[in-house]
């Protein structure tokens, strides 16, 4: 090896003194070992930085954040990582309740009056709605769709609506409606990944993870963050709509039945009891313990709360989601029947799991794409039964709420991923039997209702044609941006330091609290 | 080899060393001069130290001259030699902190005369420490080197006016003045009192410039010309700041639009290089135009009241839509100082009940009880140990506890409560009468609570209360009740 020859040299003697090769010859020794003993280390340091953010990025990030504001503080005991903490500012709601209408309900046959689109339906689509557009399925030049049901207004302050939602009508003057969202994706699981977690792409936490990171939750023996699905499919976004991100898993959304067991696995098995089941945690919990004491993953301590929870949760949970102790009438005004898998069904768990301080809770109802490529969306059939699935629930879920004085500090969100175009569907340049639209992220509607939104109100405005938007246009950022808002958070200061960014749901771009719908 | 390196002195070395940087800085100077943007981070980092970097050849400068003179004593000549020493430490020192004051400058958005003066002058007096090292070598014990005495002196002088350069930059023009003695002033023949910018004009919202014309800027200008960001040393984020101008001087000429530099740029056709909002951002409207162009022309006041300015565009918004939010910041100092009082019976209580009790927010010390989750376990001697908080508490949710009308002598201490709920409790009228005192409660929940249409007499006599909840009470929406009432009744 040339370390010897290297070696032999007097180590006194500067370096410029020795011979060209010889120095070579120690440097490259050097480098290589250099390499081996401390860059591999570095290596492995930096990998470990990404693998196991929590702790390490909280500790290393200074008090001021990227934004050169000063960082609000969110750690908490490691042993109780959902405990509640207090907003930034005083809050006008403390949970949300969020209806996403998986596949995106058509604005234009529901809350979007369009006379004109009516008066010109079946003539060609001018080229202007074309060009530089994309579509999922539209080809050619597709023909003008009016609206498929008849309008009529509405309530004391008075909005268009169609007759397909007569229950929650007698609520219009509760709802906050915004007629001018936008969102920049044109196919489902990006387009709800975008509205779910203020991302199109995989990786990042969803707005119920942010919520709970930043307010944790009040109720301990219960998830913070629940999801409930409905309408016979996952919404094409995948559980990765109510993921943590990078933010540490124990903020993740659980997703729960409303028949059987809420949570599977759950229950003890056969011939297990409650102790036994206390003594078997408390063994797995010391050998955490102690992996925690060697390794430091804040994982672990994830880990072990999750144990935990879900230990108390046998009890209170299957109490939660149990909708038979409900009176009669409540589920009856729900339209709700236990033992289904119903969109009502889990509008009653929704009211219950509020009642008893879940801080942030996500109901999935699939089913919306009405392409008209199959009976069971087009809109002249499908989309009228999804219509009656969730408008006495949402209703019913509405009055609930505000007989109990719920409403005052709950947040409703109801919307889809984007909205429908104002053309018929042609799929592959053809004229189809069943009536359906495409996909528009150019405009779609969404409402909100309760937690210091103003009721009755109609925010942002469509074309005749309702295909985009002429006046206040809220991207879906500023729409999270407006959530946490009535939460307590400035949007910038609900951080969290990943990958050398203090990042933020609403990301990078400007964001803006839509104040002209805050009461 | 003839010019081996070896043949330099350590004098020499020295002297070649510390000459370069003070050469290569005022190329630094000359091509990346301080442009009043904000720079790279680590920049700015850097930069910071120069205003602790600067102190130490600021002192050894000043002790040379007082080392020369004092070595040159009977009593100190031991001091002599070490004047040398200090001259090249000095010198050192000094070309540190230019580079990391040429750091601070570059980087930290600064711009204009006083800046540029404070960089060249510190380059100078750099120059001017070397250059007396240099001559120091042609004194000696006995003989104090004339070259060397002015170049001294010069250093000195150097040194004095480009700390007072630099401390304007850092504290304002006038810091030396500002709090100086009237008869000092007068004997100085400077005028008798600083104008106070803060007490003449102060932009609240009630003016027509807090109203429409800050609005304007924040929506179109701050991005670039705010805070943190300042193109061209032009910051736009009060009125104060606006007259202060750019660093070019002032953009707005009172009683002028036509001559107002900020007038101008925003009224050039947009294709002109020097329109503004630039990088073909949104243009300001014309109503938003004219809003300027009036302000301006009635004299740029920010004093003047919204109301006394006449021929308002139609196309301006109107006022009620200016419509953004405004985060509230708060001191966590003088929030720990509100909430010392209160804080070790909170943390107490929140042992004893937890996640029932907490602040309402970051930045507030009142307080939220939310007992529904201990449910029957909550009774009313829980309930007592609330006492010492009565005042501060402004939510409260007793919902399902096992509270009961021996409770509502402490319930009606909490006098700052906005909205309390006492759903599925056995708490009767007699409770509810006890509320009267509650002259801040907006909402009362009494949601499937024994009470009876009797209680309705003492809630409508509730000031601020706008919502009552009595489903599932005795009370039925037959029950007679006053219009009032039944505006605020929700069953």
């Amino acid at each position: 090896m040339t370390n010897s020859k290297a070696n032999r040299q007097n180590p006194r003697e500067p370096a410029s003194e020795l011979l060209p090769e010889e120095m070579y010859a120690r440097l490259q020794a050097q480098t290589r070992r250099h390499f081996l003993r401390s860059f591999t280390a570095g290596l492995g340091t930096m990998f470990l930085g990404t693998l196991v953010p929590p702790l390490v990025s909280s500790s290393m990030a200074g008090e001021v954040d990227t934004n050169g504001m000063r960082r609000l503080d969110f750690t908490r005991d490691p042993k109780s990582p959902l405990a509640a903490l207090p907003p930034q500012f005083a809050p006008r709601a403390k949970r949300v309740i969020y209806l996403h209408m998986a596949g995106a309900p058509s604005q234009l046959e529901l809350f979007e009056h369009k006379p004109e689109l009516t008066k010109l339906d079946g003539q060609d689509c001018p080229m202007s709605f074309l060009t530089g557009k994309r579509f999922a399925f539209i080809n050619g030049v597709p023909k003008l769709l009016g609206s498929q049901y008849p309008f009529h207004r509405t309530g004391q302050s008075g909005p268009w609506i169609s007759d397909r939602l007569p229950h929650l009508e007698k609520h219009i003057d509760d709802l906050c409606l915004i007629k001018s969202m936008r969102t920049d994706q044109f196919n489902h699981a990006p387009a709800q990944l975008l509205v779910q977690t203020g991302d199109a792409r995989l990786g990042h936490p969803s707005l119920g993870s942010w919520v709970l990171y930043g307010l944790g939750t009040e109720n301990q023996n219960l998830p913070g963050f629940i999801v409930l699905l409905s309408g016979g499919n996952s919404p094409d976004g995948g559980k990765q709509l109510w993921g943590p991100g990078f933010l540490p898993s124990v903020y993740q959304g659980v997703q729960c039945r409303s028949h059987g067991e809420p949570v599977l696995y759950l229950d003890n098995p056969a011939k297990v009891s409650r102790s036994l089941r206390r003594s078997m945690l408390d063994a797995i919990d010391e050998i955490n313990q102690e992996s925690y004491a060697e390794f430091g993953n804040p994982e672990t301590v994830t880990r072990i709360a999750q144990y935990e929870m879900s230990f108390r949760m046998q009890m209170e949970a299957t109490d939660a989601m149990d909708i038979r102790k409900e009176p009669d009438a409540v589920r009856a005004a729900y339209g709700s029947k236990p033992g289904e898998s119903s969109f009502a069904n889990n509008c009653l768990v929704a009211r219950r799991l509020a009642e008893r301080g879940v801080r942030y809770i996500q109901l999935y109802h699939w089913g919306w794409d009405s392409h008209g490529a199959d009976a069971k969306e087009a809109l002249n059939i499908g989309f009228a039964d999804r219509c009656r699935e969730v408008d006495q629930p949402m209703a019913a879920l509405l009055a609930d709420l505000k007989a109990r004085g719920m409403m005052e500090d709950t947040l409703v969100v109801w919307g889809g991923e984007f909205g429908r175009t104002s053309m018929r569907e042609n799929r592959g340049g053809q004229a189809m039997t069943l009536i359906g639209r495409d996909h528009n992220p150019g405009a779609f509607t969404i409402w909100m209702a309760g937690g210091g939104v103003k009721p009755g109100i109609t925010f942002g405005q469509t074309d005749e044609m309702g295909y985009e938007i002429v006046k206040d246009p809220v991207e879906v950022r500023d729409l999270h941006a407006t959530i946490l808002y009535i939460l307590g958070f400035d949007h910038h200061k609900l951080n969290y330091s990943y990958q050398g960014l203090d990042q933020k749901v609403t990301g990078v771009k400007p964001s803006r609290v839509v104040a002209d719908v805050l009461a | 080899m003839t010019l081996s390196v070896h043949n330099f002195s350590s004098r020499v070395w020295f002297g070649l060393l510390t000459l370069a940087p003070i050469l290569i800085l005022p190329v630094l100077v000359l091509f990346a001069p301080p442009d009043g943007n904000e720079r790279a981070q680590l920049l700015q980092f850097f930069g910071r130290f120069h205003i602790l970097a600067i102190h130490l050849p600021i002192a050894l400068l000043a002790m040379v001259p007082v080392l020369e003179l004092a070595g040159r004593s009977r009593r100190f000549p031991y001091l002599l030699p070490s004047a040398g020493f200090l001259l090249g430490a000095a010198t050192c020192g000094a070309i540190v902190a230019a580079v990391l004051g040429w750091c601070l400058a570059r980087s930290g958005g600064y711009s204009g005369p006083l800046v540029t003066q404070h960089m060249w002058g510190g380059l100078a007096v750099a120059f001017a420490a070397w250059l007396c090292w240099v001559f120091r070598a042609r004194s000696s014990e006995s003989h104090l080197d004339p070259v060397y005495a002015i170049a001294l002196l010069a250093t000195v002088g150097l040194v004095s006016f480009t700390g007072y350069r630099g401390g304007q930059v850092s504290h304002g023009e006038n810091h030396l003045t500002e709090h100086m003695p009237a008869h000092l002033r007068t004997l100085l023949g400077l005028p008798a009192s600083e104008i106070s910018e803060t007490v003449s004009s102060n932009g609240g919202p009630a003016t027509f410039y807090g109203a429409r014309i800050q609005p304007v800027f924040t929506g179109h200008c701050i991005g670039c010309h705010g805070r943190a960001k300042h193109r061209a040393n032009l910051r736009l984020y009060s009125y104060n700041a606006v007259m202060r101008g750019s660093k070019h001087g002032p953009v707005i000429k009172a009683g002028d639009p036509q001559s107002s530099k900020l007038f101008h740029r925003v009224t050039l056709p947009p294709t002109d290089d020097d329109f503004m909002p630039a990088q073909n951002k949104p243009p300001l409207s014309s109503g938003e135009v004219k809003l300027i162009e009036l302000w301006i022309s009635a004299g740029a006041s920010g004093t003047q009241l919204t109301d006394s300015v006449k021929d308002l565009p139609s196309d301006a918004a109107p006022l009620t839509a200016v419509a953004e939010v405004n985060f509230e910041q708060f001191d966590p100092v003088a929030i720990a100082k509100q909430r010392a009082g209160l804080a070790p019976i909170v943390a107490q209580l929140q042992q004893r009940f937890p996640g029932a009790l907490d602040y309402e927010s970051r930045g507030s010390a009142d307080l939220v009880i939310n007992a529904c989750l201990l449910g029957s376990k909550f009774g009313d001697n829980d309930l007592v140990a609330l006492t010492p908080l009565s005042e501060h508490i402004v939510v409260a949710d007793f919902s399902g506890t096992a509270i009961t009308n021996s409770s509502s002598s402490v319930l009606s201490a909490m006098k700052r409560l906005r909205s309390l709920r006492l759903m599925h409790t056995k708490i009767t009228d007699a409770t509810v009468q006890a509320l009267a005192p509650l002259s801040q409660l907006e909402s009362l929940n009494l949601f499937d609570t024994p009470v009876t249409p009797a209680a309705l007499t003492v809630i409508g006599q509730l000031p601020k209360l706008h919502h009552l909840y009595v489903h599932e009470t005795k009370i039925s929406p037959d029950a007679p009740m006053s219009e009032a009432m039944k505006e605020k009744i929700i069953f």
